[in-house]
């Protein structure tokens, strides 16, 4: 039974569908891989009881040909998101006790088609961090090493995934939180457009830069996740009033591709074995008829310095709600207004979280803004038309995920150091472009990701060229 | 002290709050004086992972005022981040206007005496409103009530143009006005629902520089704002007379004692960090709309004032006084729709009407009176049917209880007697008791006719008509 | 770019989160490293550049003036350690 796990979520549609085996034993497959690797800290919370009433509830509707999209499917999400009367920690001791009184739009969606929530996924705390590492409730371990970080934010998503935890996971990104993971686990992962998904109850760290999307075994996995969770909302007013692609079409249709790529970019990268794996990438797909033009986007380098002034500054606002006044940790010191704020902040919050809201803060305040915020906006005014004009050659654009395989936990220590895993992640984030992160070799035993990047909306496009990578090679696969 | 070499500048920041159903940003009720707390909801509390949605209404009656004040409206609204820790601010952010505020430079124009002033409004722009902090409820603790959280106001600044509490006065007065007639707030001040802080500084006579000035905080009816002025002024004058300087700082104004007093609590950290709120997008408002508006503005004060001068042939005073508030304007012609003369009209709105308000404390549109009312009791009255006294009586019923014009001229007998056989009847009853005055008046004591009329409007309890009892008594005395 | 014991208590007093002397030296390491980091904006001349502070170029949708769903007051307020007679409770506060 183990085996069904292993099983992709089209794989595992169809046996239900068949009725080769039911909800319930699916459901009780991924919970016993949710125990039996346990020590990986892959979740927060387990809805073990729910979750096996839920899949008996979606077997009676299986057999009563009342099936909805995901009927039946066991899924996990980021405890970023919150769900109706359930914990939700954003892996942060602020909020060790916040139960919910709604539930986030992503949630919703995938509950109304009919997914099983398995539980909430471990993460860096309110998605800050690159390894894991960041989370109260202890760092993640990567399933294929546990030596090695899975990545960060949605880390304990992208290792629920490899570790054959759940069918998919829900994740979010805001400079590479899926992207950077999934490529340390060896798994694919999704950041859409922005606004394509809902924020309505997804914690926000940088409203401008954050976007939900998904972790999953492979490319059309991804695609019928992503087309589920997709589309307007009236709770956010960031949310795109757009008609949304059909994925699960577009994946196999016969697209003309002119993938660009960022030469001067990816002569700079310094890692031999991630230069040349990008290359051999880029080789195979080029054999198969893929068009390669090379681009220029002279402003990319700065958007690592101008996401680190940006994306903290909006959470040194989004996280002054967290007083201890109405929800979160409350500080049982406080004798006075002024005691009640710092006790209960500085109680609550972590050392990262403490970093960028002090830098965020820094960057907003009279005499820096200037200097540092304004400039950080033109800086991202200038990197989004650097992406327009390449969007007028190219369908889409090619980019290490990484500079780098995962590294030991522990092993990396200056702030600097780690920011700079999200190097060639955060320009979709600052442009606001959907990317998609997959798997494309090994080095050292541990899996390297390659980044394909789509114009506004485009995410039909990028998630075929991923599914066609993924046709021609097998570095998806794993046991 | 030489108070007459001083000049004092003075602008008000005045906070009206708008009368849509819901806030600014989220759907929940904005109803005042309802149980603490219970119109707060997720949003309003600024729970993790909530959004803000920009009330339509909100635009709409910004852009109202706007064109009421001949200003420019923006046609891109930015909303911005106002960063600051209190309890009544639940985000520990508010959302507010810095640069684009929806409506740019305008003017209104006050009078004093007969002269004509004009004032300048440098701006006016949407914000959400704070909760409320309350100290002398509970000993030990402030309770903190998040009802008014988020509620539409609209900031109107303007240009330090007035010169004196009584143009401040007149200034607010006339911001009343256009806000109530505009029916974009209800404008109760006593509710909160429109607000006043002051900036005063003082120069000699002649200097081009503005003084430095403080900021008085905390003037909520028409009253305070004199009183609390005067009080500034002159502590200002004493202090520069003195040789000492003005330091700029905020000052809350104590009506009890009628003094202002240094806020010292708010003054250590007001970096305000303003930032574009990234929960929101730049909203495009369309010329079209702003045209729409434009057109189907009501009439304002001024207008309607000109209008009922020339249409209605009023007199300066009366004119004022019609116009003195909407509900009054509109019940005047209402009344007049009943085709009965302006004159009347005024004569029972302004005469009887009134005095019956000032009496109860209560407005317009408290009473249970109609146009309608007014218009009958003046048709009865024109037509003989009822006396003047007993229309005075009619007015009170009505005021009393509201109904039916026929049926309590039926039920309480007010019809007029104008029979002359009843009257004479009656009038012979009163002569026969009353055989020595009549002796008197017939040998010339003119002012005892009066006594006669009286005697049978007291037993006719004025009904008779006056008119009739006076042609008969002339009749008598001739014989 | 230096970061001062003054600039520290600015940041500190504005976001409401204590700075101890004990971490005060590596947290100026760490903060002067990241500022570093992002002091490289200035390599490029950006005079001329409107700022970009939202991805998205389209406008939003606003929402009509109608009420919603019922407030369960009892609900949000059992994520509050303090309240009194529906009212949430700090610390009194002297004006």
């Amino acid at each position: 039974m183990t085996e069904l796990v292993k099983l992709s979520l089209s794989e595992q549609l169809e046996g239900l569908k068949t009725k080769s085996f039911s909800s319930k034993e699916l459901t009780e497959a991924f919970l016993k891989e949710i125990k039996s690797k346990s020590s990986l800290n892959t979740f927060i919370s387990v809805y073990e009881e729910e979750a096996l009433k839920n899949s008996s509830i979606a077997d009676k509707n299986i057999s009563n040909n009342r099936t909805r999209i995901l009927e039946g499917i066991p899924i996990a999400h980021k405890d970023i998101f919150c769900i109706e009367n359930k914990k939700t920690t954003c892996g942060s001791k602020m909020l060790e006790n916040f139960i919910s009184p709604y539930s986030s739009e992503v949630y919703s969606r995938l509950n109304n088609l009919g997914a099983i929530t398995l539980g909430k996924t471990n993460m860096d705390e309110f998605a800050m961090g690159s390894s894991n590492e960041t989370s109260y409730f202890g760092k993640v371990f990567n399933p294929i090493d546990k030596k090695y970080s899975p990545g960060g934010s949605s880390g304990g998503s992208a290792a629920a995934v490899r570790a054959n935890q759940c069918s998919f996971a829900t994740g979010t990104d805001t400079g590479g939180s899926i992207r950077q993971p999934a490529s340390f686990c060896g798994v694919t992962g999704i950041k859409p457009t922005y606004g394509r998904v809902s924020r309505w109850g997804m914690i926000a760290f940088a409203s401008s830069l954050d976007q939900g999307g998904i972790l999953a075994k492979n490319a059309k996995d991804a695609a019928l996740a992503l087309h589920c969770i997709s589309g307007f909302d009236e709770k956010d007013s960031t949310s795109l009033n757009e008609p949304v692609g059909d994925y699960i079409n577009e994946i196999n249709s016969k697209e003309e591709h002119v993938l660009g790529i960022p030469k001067i970019l990816i002569d700079k990268i310094s890692n031999n074995s991630v230069k040349e794996n990008f290359n051999n990438a880029i080789e195979i797909l080029k054999e198969d008829g893929v068009k390669i033009e090379e681009i220029d986007l002279p402003h990319i380098e700065y958007s690592l310095p101008a996401y680190y002034v940006i994306a903290p500054a909006e959470c040194s606002a989004n996280l002054a709600r967290y007083d201890g006044i109405r929800f979160g940790h409350r500080s049982e010191h406080a004798s006075s207004l002024e005691e009640l704020y710092f006790n209960s902040r500085t109680e609550g919050f972590g050392k990262e979280v403490k970093n960028r809201i002090f830098i965020g803060t820094f960057c907003l305040s009279a005499g820096y803004f200037d200097a540092f915020y304004k400039k950080a906006l033109r800086i991202r005014r200038l990197i989004k038309s650097d992406f327009d004009k390449a969007f007028k050659k190219v369908s889409s654009i090619a980019m290490p995920t990484c500079a780098n395989t995962s590294f030991e936990l522990g092993s990396i220590s200056s702030p600097v150091e780690m920011y700079e895993q999200d190097v060639y992640t955060i320009p979709a984030n600052l442009a606001g472009l959907p990317a998609i992160s997959i798997p494309s070799g090994i080095h050292n035993k541990m899996p390297l990701g390659i980044q394909f990047l789509g114009s506004y909306l485009d995410e039909g496009k990028i998630l075929n060229l991923a599914n066609k990578f993924q046709n021609l090679t097998d570095f998806h696969e794993y046991e | 002290m030489n108070t007459n070499s001083w000049e004092s500048v003075i602008g008000l920041e005045i906070h009206v709050q708008l009368a849509t159903f819901t806030k600014l940003f989220s759907s929940s009720p904005t109803v005042f004086g309802s149980e603490p707390n219970t119109q707060a909801s997720e949003i309003d509390l600024g729970l993790p992972g909530v959004l803000p949605v920009l009330n339509k209404e909100a635009i709409s009656f910004a852009i109202k005022f706007g064109c009421a004040i001949d200003a420019k409206i923006s046609n891109q609204v930015v909303f911005a981040r106002k960063n600051y820790f209190y309890p009544d601010l639940p985000k520990g952010y508010q959302i507010s206007q810095l640069d684009d505020p929806i409506v740019g430079e305008g003017k209104v124009k006050i009078l004093l005496g007969d002269e004509e002033k004009t004032i300048g409004i440098t701006r006016a722009h949407l914000e959400e409103d704070a909760g409320k902090s309350i100290h002398d409820l509970f000993n030990e603790s402030s309770a903190i009530d998040l009802n008014r959280a988020g509620t539409c106001l609209l900031e109107i600044v303007s240009e330090p143009d007035l010169r004196s509490a009584n143009e401040a006065v007149e200034y607010l007065k006339k911001i009343h006005k256009i806000i109530t007639f505009l029916g974009i707030s209800d404008g109760n001040m006593s509710q909160g629902s429109m607000r006043c802080d002051a900036n005063v500084s003082m120069r000699k006579f002649g200097d081009d520089k503005l003084g430095t000035r403080t900021e008085l905080k905390n003037i909520n009816s028409f009253k305070f704002v004199e009183k609390a002025i005067n009080y500034e002024i002159s502590r200002q004058i004493k202090e520069l007379e003195k040789g000492n300087s003005i330091k700029q700082e905020t000052r809350l104004y104590d009506s009890t004692k009628n003094t202002t007093r240094s806020m010292r609590s708010k003054e250590e950290a007001n970096d305000y960090r303003y930032f574009p709120e990234p929960d929101l997008i730049p909203i495009r408002i369309p010329k079209d709309l702003v045209n729409e508006i434009k057109q189907n503005l009501p009439e304002l004060p001024e207008a309607l004032k000109k209008r009922f001068i020339d249409s209605y042939n009023l007199s300066d005073e009366d004119a004022d006084l019609i116009i003195a508030n909407k509900e009054t304007a509109s019940f005047f012609e209402g009344v007049l729709s009943h085709n009965v003369s302006a004159k009347s009209a005024i004569n029972w709105i302004t005469g009887g009407l009134f005095a019956l308000m000032n009496k109860n404390d209560l407005s317009i549109l408290d009473s249970k009176i109609t146009p309608e009312h007014i218009a009958e009791i003046i048709k009865n009255t024109d037509n003989q049917k009822i006396s003047g006294p007993s229309a005075k009586k009619l007015l009170e019923l009505l005021w009393e209880s509201g109904g039916n014009v026929e049926k309590i001229i039926i039920k309480e007998g007010l019809e007029q007697i104008s029979n002359d056989n009843q009257v004479e009847k009656i009038l012979d009853e009163v002569i026969l008791e009353n055989q020595k005055q009549f002796s008197q008046l017939k040998e010339g004591k003119d002012r005892l006719q009066g006594f006669f009329v009286g005697q049978v409007m007291k037993k006719t309890s004025g009904s008779a008509s006056p008119q009739v009892v006076n042609k008969l008594l002339k009749e008598k005395l001739s014989k | 770019m230096k970061i001062n014991k003054q600039d520290l208590k600015n940041i500190s007093l504005l976001s409401k989160i204590k700075i101890d002397d004990d971490n005060s030296a590596s947290l100026i390491t760490d903060l002067e490293s990241i500022l570093n980091m992002v002091k490289k904006m200035e390599k490029i001349d950006t005079s001329s550049v409107e700022e970009l502070s939202h991805p998205i170029t389209t406008t939003q949708t606003l929402r009509e003036d109608e009420l919603k769903d019922e407030i369960d007051r009892e609900k949000l307020q059992k994520l509050s350690k303090e309240k009194n007679s529906g009212f949430y409770i700090t610390p009194k506060v002297i004006e």
